[in-house]
C-alpha cells in the first residue's frame, strides 16, 4: 500500500511541478503578492489628505493649523476660495476641508472662537476616525488657550489638573500596517491557494476522464484521496514558510513571537480541513466551469467573513454566527495570536478544536463522495 | 466582416444559454453575495470590548470610566483584580483595550496635579487600533476640557472653551457604512465574476481542440476575441443592473448621481474585467491554469488597491502605483462619486478615460497573444 500511495504521490507532484504557469502563480501568490500587500492601502488613518481654507491668516489660525501633522493628517493644499476647497472634496484630493473664519483671532481672544470641519462621509469609518482625531485636537489647543490665559492672569501651570492617557498599542506600537497586511495575505494564500490546488487536482482527473483509469488499478480510494492532498499540503507549507521568513520578517520586519512549530503543526491541520472541502467541490461538479462558480460561492463569503477586514463586532449577529462554519475565522485568530501576539496553545485551543471540527467534517463529507466515485 | 465577428457572438451566446445552470450561477452568486453582505457587514466600529483596572477606585475614577464606558462604542466586560489579569484579557481577545487607573488618580486631580492613566490597545487590528486610540483621545480630551474650565470657572475665568469645531458630513451625512460598502461590493463583485468568466474562454476551446476550428476560420482575431467577450460583458452588465436594483430599493443605499453615468462606467468596467480574463486565457493552456491566475490576481488587489477601505490619497507610493494600474480604481471612484457625491462628466471623464484606456491595452495584448497558427 506504501508503494501505491507514493507512486501516486510522485505522479501528483510531477503533474503540479511540470505545470510553468501553476509554479509561477503560486511563487507570486506567496511572494509578489505578499510584498505588494505589505505597502498596499493602510485601512487607518495616515496622512489623510486635509485641505485648508484659511481666511484669518493670524498667529491663532496657524498655531491651530500646526496641531493638524503626521502621522495622521497630511496638508495636501491651502486653497483662496470655497469653490477650490469643494472641488478638492468633489475630486477626493482631500477628505477633510478646515474653513478659517476670517475673524477666527479676534472671536478666540474674546472666547468664542470656532473653525469648521467639512469631512468627507464616504468612507464613513475613516471619516469616523477623522473627527475624533480633530476634536482630540481642538479639545488640547482649548487647553492650551486656557493655560495660557491662566499663567497670564498669574497662575501656574503645575496647579492645573489634567489626565494624560498614555496610550500604548500593544504587539504593533507604531501601528504599521505593512506588518498586518502581509500577514494577513499569507493567510489568505494559504487558504486559497490550498482550496483551488486540491479542487484542480480532482477536477483535472474528472475532465480527462482519467479517473475512471484511476478507478480500475488496484489503488484504494484512501491512497487516491491522499494523494490528492498531499502535494499541496507540502507546497503550502513550505511555500508559507520561505514567505514568512523571507518576505514578512525578512522584508517588513515583522515580528514573529510565536513558536513556528505550534503555527505549523496547526496550518497543516488547516490545510488538510480546507483541502477536503476543495476535493468535496470537485467530486460534486462535471468541469472547470461548474467547480469555479462552487469555489466563488464558498471562498469568497470566507474571505469576507473571515475578521480580519470586518472584524467580528462589526457584524450583524447572525452573520457573525453563519461565519462560525467557516474554517478560516477560526485559522485568522490562530494566526495572529500565535504570529503577533506570541501566545501558546493555552490560548489558541479554542481556534483549533474548531478548525479540527470543521476538518473532520469535510473529510467525513468528501470521503464518502469520494468512494462513491470508486463504487458505482 | 461584422458576420463573422456576429457569428461567433451568437455561438457563444447560445452555449452559454444551453448551459442554465452556469448562467444561473453567474447572474444568481453575485446576487446573493450582495444580499449576504448588503445585510451583514456594518463596518461601524461599536462595542468594542474595554477592561478596566481600577486601583483607585474614587468618585474621580468612576466619573472618567463613566464617561469612556457609558458610550455607545465601548463594552464594558468587567473590572479585573490585577494589572496580570486584565492583560491576560488583551492577550486572549477577551478586552480590546484596557484602562489602568493608577492609586493616585484622585489624590493628583484633588492636589490639582496632572494625573496619567494607562491605556493598553491590543494593535493586532490596525484599524481597530486606530479607532479605539481615536475614541480613547477625543474622550480623554474632552474629559480635560471638563476639568480644567470647572477649575478656572470658579474663578471666573472662562466656562466655555475657547475655540469649538463645528464638523459637517458632506456626501454620506448619516455616515452609514452600508453607503459606503455596498457601491463598492459592486466594484470587486464586477472585477472578480467577469474576469473569472473571461479566464475560461479561450482557454476551454484549447483544451476542447476546438481552438483549430477558429484558426481555421476565415475570422479574424478581433472577432473571434470581441465575440467572445460580448455576451459575457452582456451577463455582467445584467448583474450591474441586478445589484444597482437591489441596492437603492433593498438596501436604500442613498443615490444622488446619474444612472446614465454609472451605467457607462459600469459597462466599460465590464468590457475591462472580462478583458482581463480573456487576457488570462490567452496566456495559458488549461482552464485550471487561468482559473488559479484569475482567482490570485483579482481578488487581492481588488480589495486592497482600489481604495475599498481607505482613501486612495493616503496610501504609500507603490500601493499608489499598482492601484492606478487596475481599473477597479477608477470604477471605484465614479461608482462612490455617482452614488455620494452625485457629480457629472466634468469630474468623472478622467476616470472613463482611464477605463477605456486599460480596455483597448487589454484587448490589444490579448490580440497579440492570440496568434492563428499552431505551436
Amino acid at each position: 500500500m506504501r508503494r501505491r500511495l507514493a507512486s501516486m504521490v510522485r505522479k501528483e507532484f510531477a503533474q503540479l511541478l511540470r505545470d510553468v504557469p501553476i509554479l509561477v502563480v503560486l511563487l507570486w501568490a506567496f511572494g509578489g503578492a505578499i510584498y505588494l500587500q505589505g505597502h498596499a492601502a493602510s485601512t487607518e488613518i495616515h496622512n489623510y489628505p486635509v485641505v485648508i481654507l484659511d481666511l484669518s491668516r493670524s498667529a491663532a489660525s496657524r498655531e491651530l493649523i500646526a496641531r493638524l501633522h503626521a502621522p495622521y493628517f497630511k496638508i495636501v493644499g491651502y486653497v483662496g476660495s470655497d469653490r477650490e476647497l469643494v472641488a478638492a472634496l468633489d475630486l477626493a484630493r482631500a477628505s477633510v476641508g478646515i474653513v478659517i473664519p476670517a475673524e477666527f483671532e479676534r472671536d478666540v481672544v474674546a472666547g468664542h472662537g470656532g473653525f469648521q470641519v467639512i469631512s468627507d462621509g464616504t468612507l464613513a469609518t475613516s471619516a469616523t476616525i477623522a473627527v475624533a482625531h480633530l476634536s482630540t485636537i481642538t479639545a488640547e489647543y482649548n487647553q492650551f488657550l486656557v493655560e495660557r490665559a491662566a499663567v497670564a492672569a498669574g497662575g501656574t501651570i503645575a496647579a492645573i489638573p489634567t489626565v494624560d492617557a498614555r496610550i500604548r498599542v500593544a504587539y504593533n506600537p507604531n501601528q504599521t500596517s505593512a506588518w498586518f497586511s502581509s500577514i494577513l495575505e499569507l493567510l489568505n494564500m494559504t487558504t486559497m491557494v490550498s482550496m483551488l490546488l486540491t479542487a484542480a487536482a480532482v477536477v483535472r482527473e474528472k475532465e480527462r476522464g482519467t479517473l475512471d483509469q484511476l478507478l480500475v488499478t488496484p489503488l484504494r480510494s484512501v491512497e487516491l484521496f491522499s494523494a490528492k492532498i498531499i502535494p499541496t499540503l507540502v507546497l503550502v507549507l513550505v511555500l508559507s514558510f520561505l514567505s514568512l521568513v523571507g518576505i514578512i520578517r525578512g522584508a517588513f520586519g515583522t515580528p514573529v513571537r510565536g513558536s513556528l512549530v505550534l503555527f505549523y503543526l496547526v496550518t497543516a491541520l488547516y490545510v488538510f480541513a480546507v483541502a477536503n472541502l476543495g476535493i468535496a467541490m470537485a467530486v460534486m461538479v462535471r468541469n472547470v466551469a461548474q467547480v469555479m462558480m462552487l469555489l466563488i460561492l464558498i471562498l469568497f463569503p470566507m474571505l469576507f467573513l473571515s475578521g480580519a477586514r470586518f472584524p467580528p463586532e462589526t457584524m450583524e449577529p447572525w452573520l457573525r454566527y453563519l461565519s462560525l462554519i467557516s474554517p478560516m475565522r477560526y485559522y485568522i485568530d490562530f494566526g495572529y495570536q500565535v504570529l503577533f501576539k506570541g501566545n501558546g496553545f493555552a490560548y489558541v485551543w479554542h481556534d483549533v478544536v474548531g478548525m479540527a471540527v470543521i476538518g473532520a467534517v469535510t473529510f467525513g463529507f468528501s470521503i464518502i463522495r469520494f468512494r462513491r466515485l470508486f463504487h458505482r | 466582416m461584422h458576420s463573422r465577428m456576429v457569428a461567433i457572438l451568437l455561438k457563444e451566446t447560445r452555449e452559454l444559454l444551453r448551459d442554465p445552470l452556469y448562467l444561473g450561477l453567474a447572474l444568481g452568486i453575485p446576487l446573493l453575495q450582495m444580499v449576504l453582505f448588503g445585510f451583514g457587514l456594518t463596518a461601524d466600529v461599536k462595542h468594542v470590548r474595554v477592561g478596566v483596572v481600577d486601583h483607585d477606585r474614587s468618585p474621580y475614577s468612576r466619573d472618567y470610566l463613566d464617561a469612556l464606558v457609558h458610550s455607545e462604542y465601548f463594552d464594558f466586560v468587567g473590572l479585573a483584580r490585577d494589572p496580570a489579569e486584565a492583560d491576560g484579557w488583551l492577550r486572549s481577545g477577551k478586552a480590546r483595550v484596557v484602562i489602568d487607573i493608577p492609586p493616585t488618580f484622585a489624590r493628583d486631580l484633588a492636589a490639582r496635579r496632572p494625573a496619567s492613566i494607562g491605556v493598553n490597545v491590543d494593535g493586532v487590528f490596525p484599524t481597530f487600533a486606530e479607532i479605539i486610540v481615536g475614541y480613547v483621545t477625543a474622550v480623554n480630551a474632552l474629559y480635560n476640557q471638563q476639568l480644567v474650565t470647572t477649575t478656572f470657572g470658579s474663578r471666573a475665568i472662562r466656562m466655555t472653551p475657547p475655540v469649538s469645531l463645528n464638523v459637517s458630513i458632506w456626501y454620506n451625512p448619516s455616515l452609514e457604512s452600508k453607503n459606503f460598502i455596498v457601491p463598492g461590493m459592486i466594484v470587486i463583485l464586477m472585477l472578480i465574476f467577469p474576469a473569472l468568466l473571461g479566464a475560461l474562454l479561450i482557454t476551454r476551446e484549447k483544451e476542447a481542440g476546438t481552438i483549430f476550428n477558429l484558426y481555421a476560420s476565415p475570422a479574424r482575431r478581433i472577432d473571434i476575441l470581441l465575440g467572445k467577450a460580448a455576451p459575457y460583458v452582456a451577463v455582467a452588465f445584467l448583474d450591474y443592473l441586478l445589484i444597482f436594483t437591489m441596492s437603492v430599493w433593498l438596501f436604500h443605499v442613498r443615490f444622488v448621481g446619474s444612472f446614465g453615468l454609472l451605467s457607462a462606467g459600469a459597462l466599460l468596467y465590464a468590457v475591462c474585467t472580462v478583458g482581463t480574463g480573456i487576457l488570462i486565457s490567452t496566456l495559458v493552456r488549461t482552464q485550471l491554469a487561468a482559473m488559479l491566475i484569475a482567482f490570485l490576481a483579482t481578488v487581492t488587489p481588488a480589495f486592497q488597491l482600489s481604495g475599498f477601505l481607505a482613501p486612495v490619497a493616503s496610501q504609500d507610493p507603490i500601493g499608489r502605483i499598482a492601484g492606478a494600474l487596475i481599473p477597479a480604481t477608477y470604477f471605484m471612484d465614479l461608482a462612490r462619486g455617482s452614488y455620494l457625491k452625485g457629480l457629472g462628466l466634468d469630474v468623472y471623464w478622467p476616470d472613463l478615460a482611464a477605463l477605456a484606456l486599460f480596455a483597448v491595452a487589454v484587448y490589444a495584448l490579448a490580440w497579440s497573444r492570440l496568434r492563428k497558427r499552431i505551436g
